[in-house]
């Protein structure tokens, strides 16, 4: 207890050394002498290959745009949305196609002009089918009137921001696709005093977000200020992973002079970017056990994220597409501007299609994304990446005997032993994995990544999550 | 075209069972040619008879018991190569063979195989032996003194621990009489550096174990220095109480378990009737180690202070 609080002392002091040194002498070099904003556990993966991230990292956004898009209903977390056009429809850009249902509902918004030409199941982007809406493209162009900015991101009424954001059909673009305006509507009782915009991206793979910070840093500092001002908050800080100079470059300069807005530079490490390992690292705090950020009086959300807010602030621009990196086993790793639906096998197209025989295409980095069942599925608001492995990488390896090498405790960011909760995870013991605190792993796959025995330690968590839950909404109703 | 389908995630490190076993081979390779280089052929025939033998009983217990074949993780061959070095030079060829016997089936695969024995196999291999023909594991004639390959086995002495005058400098490097591997510390260190470089292992048991035991050793009167040259104490801290099944798995638990295994061995070697005692220290420390497990569970990130209260009065 006394020496927790000891050891935050000694790393709150060390982190307002390293500010003042910043403020005063304005130099990254005395600076990097001084330990960084990081966290307890993780892993380095790739870390040889620089993460994976070298051939798309200085490839410029460019815009891709197909001539079909198949748009998934249920693209955020909560219930799938309503299609509210017909076949045969025409639809205009930034027209609403499908209704928001529920308390977590988000509209849908056409992201190309054209003709509806299906509404239909099929697998779009989770495991289970889904309604899609598919549009056939017809290259017009032309945008649904009535799409209006509210105006400067400093000067505008702060209680207009978060219909915005709702009405722009806005969700966590990092992975997690959780509705902003309700992560952003503070609970009763609640105060928030610090908003931090992950753009760690720890993931491997991964360089969408590095290339919205380097070539619009503008976008993504007004996001910022936009939930600063929405909330009345006074501090914002912006996490960017130290392998990426050329964004904490950029960002810095495009925050300058906007009040309350800090860069803080990040250890690589993964999940360095998790919600609860950026709390630690940047305001100290913890966030307890089973709770929400919003519980230590922060909210975090993605780079992404912010630059759509300030789309739909700014311009009255709803969700249309979003910055995707294709990356792993293509002609031409690229960052493509995507409309929102495009499907898969046309974003490979335009980057020059395989190089190799495939095996897996997962949607998302390497340690969190999913594998797509086949090559027809949507690219949808929160798919960051789609990486291709050859098939000798893809093929899964057998598991063997655990040897209790302590490599899952060593590497486990939040304090579990992953060894001990796999052997109750795969007996079916839903009580001791509870006891054991299934529930707070976050699923980041650094136990799985560390395992010499290749066993499927996060698979068994995942699993055993997931049988909580159902468990608990059965007994509910 | 076929497209793999598996749950996150997608890439795994490259250390694997196998890299990690044939990384201690490695890292055994100086003290086995230090072994060879001061106790002869004899000594390399002790060696290669244990690691065939493990590697053989392996095979055949699976293969007798319909289980798949694992031999190429090389644990087996671990398991040989460390209760090689653990056998003096004169050690005559069944010695070795039986020991294999009750590392490989007795202590592994009856228990349940690889990451189940709750004991350090070759530890256990040594002490059986070690109780069944003591005179040949630690008796006055079981140890021949280094010859540098100048002529036979013949001449026989009791170890540093047990009476030997060495110079500091002949502790180190070796040329002591003693079982083949634990002589040389030098070559020993050099494996250790290997294992951390190489993130085989981490810092935190040996050198626990031999602070706790240097200190301790200080505290009864002895010559620390001395102390932690002589005998198998550095072997046993660096390539033996490491051993990851038989070791706790957080850190705390680790520390404890050094620790205890540091107590042990000052305690055995100075009060009890054994002149050596790394042996028993780290087996006792094995059969701790569950319980360590048990009660040193890292802490959980952002665990509720009152949960915590309750936890203190339920006991």
């Amino acid at each position: 207890m006394q020496l927790s609080n000891g050891c935050a002392i000694i790393s709150g002091g060390i982190l307002f050394i390293r500010a003042t040194l910043y403020h005063l002498f304005n130099s990254e070099r005395l600076v990097l002498y001084l330990p960084k904003y990081s966290f307890r556990g993780g892993i380095h993966p790739m870390h040889h290959e620089h993460e994976g991230k070298l051939p798309s990292r200085n490839v410029p956004i460019r815009d891709f745009v197909s001539d079909t898009v198949c748009i998934p209903m249920g693209m955020h977390l909560g219930a799938p949305s309503k299609p509210c056009v017909q076949k045969g429809d025409h639809v205009k850009i930034g027209q609403v196609i499908g209704e928001p249902v529920g308390g977590l509902g988000l509209p849908v918004h056409s992201s190309v002009s054209g003709e509806v030409v299906a509404i239909e199941e099929r697998i779009s982007t989770g495991a289970a089918p889904a309604l899609c809406v598919t549009i056939h493209n017809d290259f017009q162009d032309e945008w649904v009137e009535g799409i209006k900015g509210y105006g400067n991101v400093e000067t505008v009424d702060p209680s207009v921001i978060i219909p915005a954001i709702k009405n722009a059909g806005i969700c966590g673009m990092g992975g997690a696709s959780f509705p902003t305006h309700v992560k952003l509507s503070i609970p009763e009782g609640k105060t928030c005093d610090t908003i931090i915009l992950n753009g760690a991206e720890c993931e491997t793979f991964l360089t969408a977000d590095f290339r919205l910070m380097v070539e619009y840093p503008g976008k993504v500092v007004d996001g910022l200020r936009a939930i600063m001002r929405a909330l009345n908050v006074k501090r914002g800080v912006i996490a960017i992973e130290d392998n990426k100079p050329e964004a904490v470059e950029a960002i810095r300069k495009a925050a300058s002079g906007r009040e309350g807005v800090e860069v803080a530079v990040m250890r690589t490490k993964y999940p360095q970017g998790g919600e609860k390992q950026l709390i630690r690292a940047i305001t100290g705090r913890k966030v307890p056990s089973g709770k929400l950020p919003i519980e230590v009086s922060t909210i975090v959300t993605n780079v992404a994220t912010a630059a759509a807010i300030a789309d739909a602030v700014i311009d009255g621009r709803p969700l249309i597409d979003r910055i995707t990196t294709i990356t792993g086993c293509v002609n031409k790793p690229s960052n493509l501007r995507l409309r929102i639906g495009t499907i898969i096998a046309d974003a490979i197209g335009e980057c020059g299609g395989f190089s190799e025989e495939p095996g897996k295409i997962v949607m998302g980095g390497g340690m969190t994304g999913f594998a797509a069942p086949n090559m027809e599925i949507s690219v949808a608001k929160a798919s960051g990446g789609i990486v291709v492995y050859n098939e000798k990488k893809a093929r899964s390896v057998e598991e063997s005997p655990c040897i209790r090498c302590a490599r899952c405790v060593e590497a486990c960011p939040i304090g579990l032993d992953p060894y001990r909760l796999k052997h109750y995870c795969d007996k079916g013991d839903l009580e001791s994995a509870k006891a054991h605190n299934v529930m707070d792993c976050i699923l980041c796959g650094c136990c799985s990544y560390n395992c010499p025995s290749r066993r499927w330690l996060t698979a068994s968590f995942k699993i055993t999550k997931e049988a909580i839950a159902l468990e608990a909404r059965r007994k509910k109703s | 075209m076929k497209l793999y389908l598996s749950t996150a995630p997608h890439i795994r490190s490259e250390q694997n069972t196998q890299s990690l076993m044939r990384d201690v081979i490695i890292a055994l390779l100086p003290t086995t040619a230090a072994g060879i280089f001061f106790f002869g052929l004899s000594a390399a025939m002790v060696i290669a008879l244990s690691v065939v033998s493990c590697v053989l009983f392996e095979y055949l217990w699976q293969r007798i018991t319909k289980q798949p074949i694992r031999i190429s993780d090389l644990s087996a061959a671990v398991t040989g190569l460390i209760l090689g070095l653990n056998l003096p030079s004169t050690a005559p060829w069944w010695m070795p063979v039986i020991g294999a016997l009750f590392a490989i089936v007795v202590t592994k695969q009856l228990f349940g195989g690889i990451g189940d024995n709750f004991l350090n196999p070759a530890l256990v291999a040594r002490a059986v032996l070690l109780a069944s023909w003591p005179a040949r594991m630690t008796g006055a004639t079981a140890y021949a003194i280094p010859t540098m390959w100048s002529g036979a086995d013949a001449v026989t002495s009791a170890t540093p621990l047990a009476g030997y005058e060495a110079s500091t400098m002949d502790l180190f490097l070796g040329n002591i009489p003693g079982t083949i591997g634990e002589v040389c510390k030098a070559a020993i260190l050099l494996g250790l550096v290997y294992m951390l470089v190489r993130k085989v292992i981490t810092w935190r048991i040996p050198v626990v174990f031999l602070a706790v035991f240097a200190v301790l050793s200080l505290l009864v009167g002895e010559n620390p220095v001395v102390e932690l040259l002589s005998g198998g104490v550095l072997f046993g801290a660096v390539f033996m109480a490491t051993d990851y099944t038989t070791s706790p798995m957080t850190p705390n638990g680790q520390y404890l378990y050094a620790a205890l295994c540091g107590v042990l061995v000052c305690v055995i070697r100075n009060f009890g009737a054994y002149p050596e005692g790394v042996t028993y220290a780290i087996l006792i420390g094995n059969i701790v180690t569950p319980l360590l497990d048990k009660y040193s569970r890292p802490k959980l990130y952002g665990k509720p202070k009152k949960e915590k209260k309750e936890a203190k009065a339920n006991g």
